[in-house]
């Protein structure tokens, strides 16, 4: 909202630099988005002088010694200047000592090359003018000796605009601001007077301009003020009140327009003139509109009203979009003689609730919609009415008429001082704070209960309904008392047991060490495309993972995967030949499963193979068991052990994953799933990516990651030597390494009986070719034995190894490979 | 006798000059050394040495065998040289590029997140985390946001169809799910579980619903503070959040709060700094985040005392503070991933 400090100045004597009314306003909670200054600055000990004469510079050749009048008394005063374009007689601006130019340039007698200057002959740009010529600003209009210099140049102004946070709807007007300044600076605050009588002198002489006024809807109006005033002039406003309204940015139209808008923004109360004659009817009625019902609102739009929405009509149709914006069928014109004035108080969440249906807004609504004081209903109609009077003539010939009554928003608040200070945490005397809340036009009134407590009853305005209990009033002292004089403090950090969440460690684990597996860590958007979603799975998307009001087609679902903001990054990095091949990120997904959505915590990782990235010497390209790998090792990072769960061919058809050369281990309903190896070909083509990808793709429920996996216990290991033993099978090329591998730990189990163990059995050989059967596959196996007490010896060993392969032969496809 | 061991020891070095490989050191050895070698024949006749000059030929023999073992000793040096300088190749060039990948990184988010992280752990905050998919009462209700508040309007709000079924996020009653517009959620459902005091951070990713520009981004990310316990004051806020700001951007930071409006919160800051650290930004006052004494409706909602409790809360944009801090002058880079831009962080 713009605040002009020429406005200001009617209501509080704001003797304050620009500079220091910006800080102040932004420091009790207006923040000043920007300044606007018009005209010249107030600038004191400036004034009119006149050259007496002028010498050349006794020591410097470019400057000029003068004596110049101000007025004072006649005594000249010697002024050294370096200006060239003035002429002995000519009047000039002379900053005298003690005045303060624009840039905070302060002015003293001094001596300028041995010569005492007492003052300045200054130009135009060192007035906050624009500069028009070079040199002394001369005034060739030639005022008055010793005129102060805003009085030759007035209308200069300071606008600032300035913030207004919600809840301080009473700050929607200069009279609010001023409030608010007055009790941080200290000042007096001024209403306006009203200065005509209001009172009708008869009031039945004449036929009335407005018969009834009649409230249909009182929830949404409970207070209605109609104020009648006949003979009135409509014209152009004077001078003053233009400047004002354009000042802040209002455009004038005629002075009865005018004085309603400079009441609403002097005030804060909207109010709305209608021309009595184009009152149907005589009688104006406050009803809902009807479904459907037009009117053409003063930006000259025709609008169709719903039922809920507050109209004020005449006997036939609706005037105005009550609260919001009139119709062009009752507007004021040149014409008017006769004039109805509303002032009124409508609900909130009525007008505010009308407004986004029509999504039309005004000054007038803005304020309704935030609240108005409905104390300061009758008041601004009597100062609108008092400058009609004053610059549109007329006469009050009737009393007004009033519909439903004010409400009342008094309230009181019982305050503890000693509660202020302790939110607070600092000392501000009991004086300090009763006075703070008397500034605000707060009542305080100092109350001694029984038990030689003292209350503090507060009883707070009608326009202050942001202040409803006791902490509210301590935001009201901390704020005018200033918040720079809240004390600097030591940390306060008693100690607390309480760890980081383990999600918060487990996803700083998992980037420290994808980042040191030579991955860049990247951050996609969460939301991404349905025409991406039905790519990915083949099929039509399902509406579950799909936004109920998306703001574009492009991020309308929620991701279920972290692959395809890698997939983008990937192409990104390739298009623009960046280098970059591997990327991870970690981040919630959405992942549908049986019917219902779960949001899970996922970490993924790719890696693009591509010729495109050339080397001297080339390292083994990554494949499925480097991305089986990390995932293994960030699964335990989470304490989740998939060692124990089979690995399996990622299962559907037609999947983001290459058939044959990826997998999944886990389940999502057990907590935990993964994938990894090579992405399906054809879906990466959709990419626009050229080269292969092998990934890796995490997902855990958060649920599952809310304790630490538990501290690892010692266990105690076997000081006595191992032995070992290689053995090659021959099994089917279908069989899993692992399920032969698991057949031999069994099969250990049985032939070691317990006396001793087959501590480990790892696959070291896998042999497919010549010298094997087509379908089958050598897979060598190394085998420890160790016993946890003694040295084991050759026989008994052997007897097992034996007895191992002899098992395996014996009841499997299994064949031992000499 | 010691001719026949003068003779042994020439043929020896004579038959040195032909031994090139393992192999043939061994054989070498076996001629002279072995069962029945050249000089094993010569111990063996010892027997028959006369008495008195057995100490004068044993002496001979001792001399010529330490010279032969050193004989052997030397071709097995000069054997192992050769091969070690076979297996390492030629010298190689120390200016080639290592084929290995470069260094990996974290994005300039989670560093810029996990600094602001350490600095509040420092002073006994621990992070918590919490759902990206939120409900209307946790992200508003619970937060003293009235029901026709302007933040939750569906203009701003990404909202989720009314019959969303979300299996692992709690709902209070029967309200809608959406997209979290800030991390307070979390501080709701961590009071929730847990008495106080209380003192978290919980950093996350929140929404709204904004067009992408410079400075507004589809999604972006939040840290927000929360502390709770008897007696904490606005001078308590102003201590943690000048300890942070001169942690995070110098001791010279200076920090100021202007009054402001939350509906959590009350009395409401929000926060600028000034430092002569950042280039540029001069002596300007820069805002940083928001903050306030909790709302006593809030403490309500989670079934604190209000009475006995006080807390503060505060929040920040990840990003703002990774712009002002990095001098990234466009939100949209930390979500392109242009690995030139990700490797500038990498460190």
């Amino acid at each position: 909202m713009k605040i002009s400090t020429h406005w200001l100045r009617r209501y509080i004597d704001l003797d304050r630099t620009p500079e220091e009314v910006e800080e102040a306003l932004t420091l009790i909670g207006f923040e000043v988005e920007g300044v606007e200054t018009t005209g010249l600055p107030d600038l004191n000990h400036v004034v009119v002088g006149e050259v007496l004469s002028s010498e050349p510079h006794p020591n410097a050749d470019r400057l000029s010694v003068c004596q110049v009048s101000v007025g004072d008394g006649g005594e000249a005063r010697t002024i050294v200047c370096g200006a060239k374009n003035y002429k002995v007689g000519d009047r000039v601006p002379v900053a005298l000592p003690g005045a303060v130019l624009p840039g905070g340039f302060k002015i003293k007698a001094s001596k300028l090359r041995g010569v005492q200057s007492e003052g300045m002959m200054c130009s135009a740009g060192e007035l906050g003018l624009e500069d028009v010529a070079d040199g002394l600003f001369i005034l060739e209009d030639r005022p008055e000796l010793g005129t102060p210099i805003n009085d030759v140049f007035p209308g200069g102004d300071v606008v600032y605009d300035v913030e207004v946070t919600p809840n301080r709807p009473d700050c929607l007007s200069h009279v609010g601001i001023a409030r608010e300044l007055a009790a941080y600076f200290g000042l007096a605050l001024s209403y306006p007077d009203i200065t005509h009588s209001l009172t009708p002198e008869e009031d039945d002489s004449r036929e009335r301009l407005l018969e009834s006024v009649k409230v249909e809807a009182e929830e949404d109006c409970p207070l209605y003020t109609a104020h009648m005033v006949s003979g009135v002039k409509i014209g152009p406003s004077p001078e003053w009140l233009q400047a004002a309204l354009m000042s802040v940015g209002l455009r004038p139209i005629n002075n009865v327009v005018d004085i309603t808008n400079f009441v609403l923004l002097e005030l804060g109360q909207p109010l709305h003139a209608f021309d009595a004659a184009k009152i149907g009817g005589k009688k104006l009625v406050i009803r809902h509109a009807r479904e459907g019902e037009k009117i053409v609102t003063l930006d000259d739009k025709e609008r169709s009203l719903s039922q809920n929405m507050l109209v004020i009509a005449d006997a036939k149709k609706p005037l105005v979009v009550a609260g919001v914006m009139g119709s062009v069928d009752a507007e004021v014109d040149e014409t008017t003689t006769d004039l109805v004035l509303e002032s009124a108080y409508f609900r909130a969440n009525s007008i505010r609730r009308t407004s986004k249906r029509l999504t039309l807004s005004s000054d007038s609504s803005y304020r309704f919609e935030r609240g108005v004081d409905p104390r300061g209903v009758k008041y601004a109609a009597h100062r609108a009415l008092d400058l009609i009077l004053e610059l549109a003539g007329g006469r009050i010939e009737v009393e007004p008429i009033q519909a439903g009554e004010e409400p009342v928003l008094e309230q009181s608040i019982e305050l503890d001082f000693e509660f202020v200070r302790r939110r607070a945490g600092f000392d501000i005397p009991d004086k300090t704070i009763s006075e703070i809340l008397e500034s605000l036009e707060l009542q305080v009134t100092r109350r001694d209960t029984r038990d030689q407590q003292v209350r503090w009853d507060i009883g707070i305005p009608s326009f202050r309904t942001d202040l409803e209990s006791p902490i509210d009033l301590v935001e009201e002292v901390v704020r005018i008392h200033g918040t720079d004089k809240i004390p600097e403090a030591p940390v306060r950090c008693a100690g607390l047991d309480a760890d980081d969440d383990f999600q918060v460690v487990f996803n700083r684990k998992a980037a420290e060490y994808l980042a040191g597996q030579h991955f860049f860590e990247t951050f996609n958007y969460s939301l991404r495309s349905g025409e991406e979603l039905e790519r990915w799975f083949s099929r039509a998307a399902s509406d579950s993972l799909k936004l109920s009001n998306p703001l574009s087609a492009d991020h309308s679902h929620l991701r279920w995967s972290l692959i395809p903001g890698l997939l983008d990054v990937l192409r990104l990095n390739q298009h623009r030949k960046t280098g970059g091949v591997r990327f991870f990120e970690r981040g919630r997904t959405f992942r549908e499963v049986s019917g219902e959505v779960l949001e899970v915590t996922s970490v993924a990782f790719v890696i693009l193979n591509t010729d495109q990235i050339r080397s001297w010497k080339t390292r083994e390209a990554a494949d499925f068991y480097t991305a089986k790998n990390l995932i293994l090792n960030l699964a335990s990072m989470a304490g989740v052990d998939f060692s124990v769960a089979d690995l399996q061919p990622v299962p559907m058809a037609n999947s983001a994953w290459q058939e044959g050369h990826s997998a999944k281990v886990g389940d999502l309903a057990g907590g935990a799933e993964a994938r990894m190896g090579l992405l399906n070909m054809p879906l990466l083509r959709t990419y626009e990516i050229d080269g292969t990808v092998i990934a890796g793709l995490l997902e855990i429920l958060p649920q599952k990651l809310e304790e630490a996996p538990a501290r690892p216990v010692f266990r105690p290991f076997s000081a006595y030597p191992a032995a070992e033993r290689d053995l090659a099978l021959l099994v089917p090329r279908s069989e899993m390494a692992e399920t032969v591998r698991r057949k031999l730990v069994a099969a250990g189990e049985k032939a070691t009986g317990g006396r001793f163990a087959l501590e480990k059995v790892s696959l070291f050989d896998l042999y497919e070719g010549q010298g094997i059967p087509e379908d089958r596959k050598s897979l060598a196996f190394s085998l420890i034995f160790r016993s946890a007490d003694r040295t084991l010896n050759e026989e008994e060993v052997n007897t097992a190894f034996q007895a191992i392969q002899d098992d395996l032969a014996g009841e499997s496809e299994y064949r031992i490979r000499k | 006798m010691e001719d026949k061991l003068q003779s042994i020891l020439e043929g020896a070095q004579q038959g040195a000059k032909d031994v090139a490989t393992r192999a043939e050191l061994e054989a070498f050895k076996a001629r002279l050394v072995g069962p029945k070698g050249e000089l094993t024949q010569v111990v063996k006749g010892m027997g028959a040495v006369p008495k008195e000059d057995k100490p004068r030929v044993g002496r001979a023999l001792n001399e010529v065998k330490k010279t032969i073992e050193a004989l052997f000793q030397e071709l097995l040096e000069g054997i192992e040289e050769k091969e070690s300088a076979a297996r390492l190749g030629p010298p190689l060039d120390p200016s080639l590029p290592s084929p290995d990948g470069v260094r990996g990184s974290l994005h300039p988010l989670a560093q810029v997140r996990e600094e602001i992280c350490s600095i509040f752990r420092k002073v006994g905050f621990s992070v918590v985390e919490g759902p990206e998919v939120e409900t209307e009462y946790y992200c508003f209700d619970a937060l003293n946001t009235p029901s026709d508040h302007p933040a939750r309007d569906l203009q701003d709000t990404y909202y989720l169809p009314e019959n969303a079924r979300f299996g692992n996020i709690s709902k209070k009653e029967d309200e809608r799910y959406l997209l979290r517009t800030h991390t307070s959620s979390v501080q709701i459902r961590h009071m929730l579980k847990t008495p106080p005091p209380v003192r978290v951070v919980s950093p996350g990713r929140c929404f709204r619903r904004d067009t992408a520009d410079a400075t507004h981004s589809a999604n972006f990310h939040q840290i927000e503070g929360l502390y709770v316990d008897e007696d904490v004051s606005v001078k308590d806020l102003k201590a943690l959040l000048d300890y942070f700001i001169r942690s995070l951007l110098g001791k010279d930071a200076r920090t100021r709060f202007r009054p402001h409006f939350f509906p959590y919160t009350e009395p409401s800051f929000e926060v600028d700094f000034s430092s002569s650290h950042l280039r540029k930004l001069g002596s300007e006052w820069i805002e940083i985040a928001g903050c306030g004494i909790v709302h006593p409706s809030v403490f309500d909602a989670v079934g604190y005392d209000r009475e006995k409790y006080s807390g503060f809360a505060f929040g920040m944009g990840i990003e703002r503070i990774a712009m002002i801090l990095h001098g990234v002058d466009d939100i949209r880079y930390f979500y392109q991933n242009d690995f030139r831009f990700l490797q500038q962080f990498a460190r």
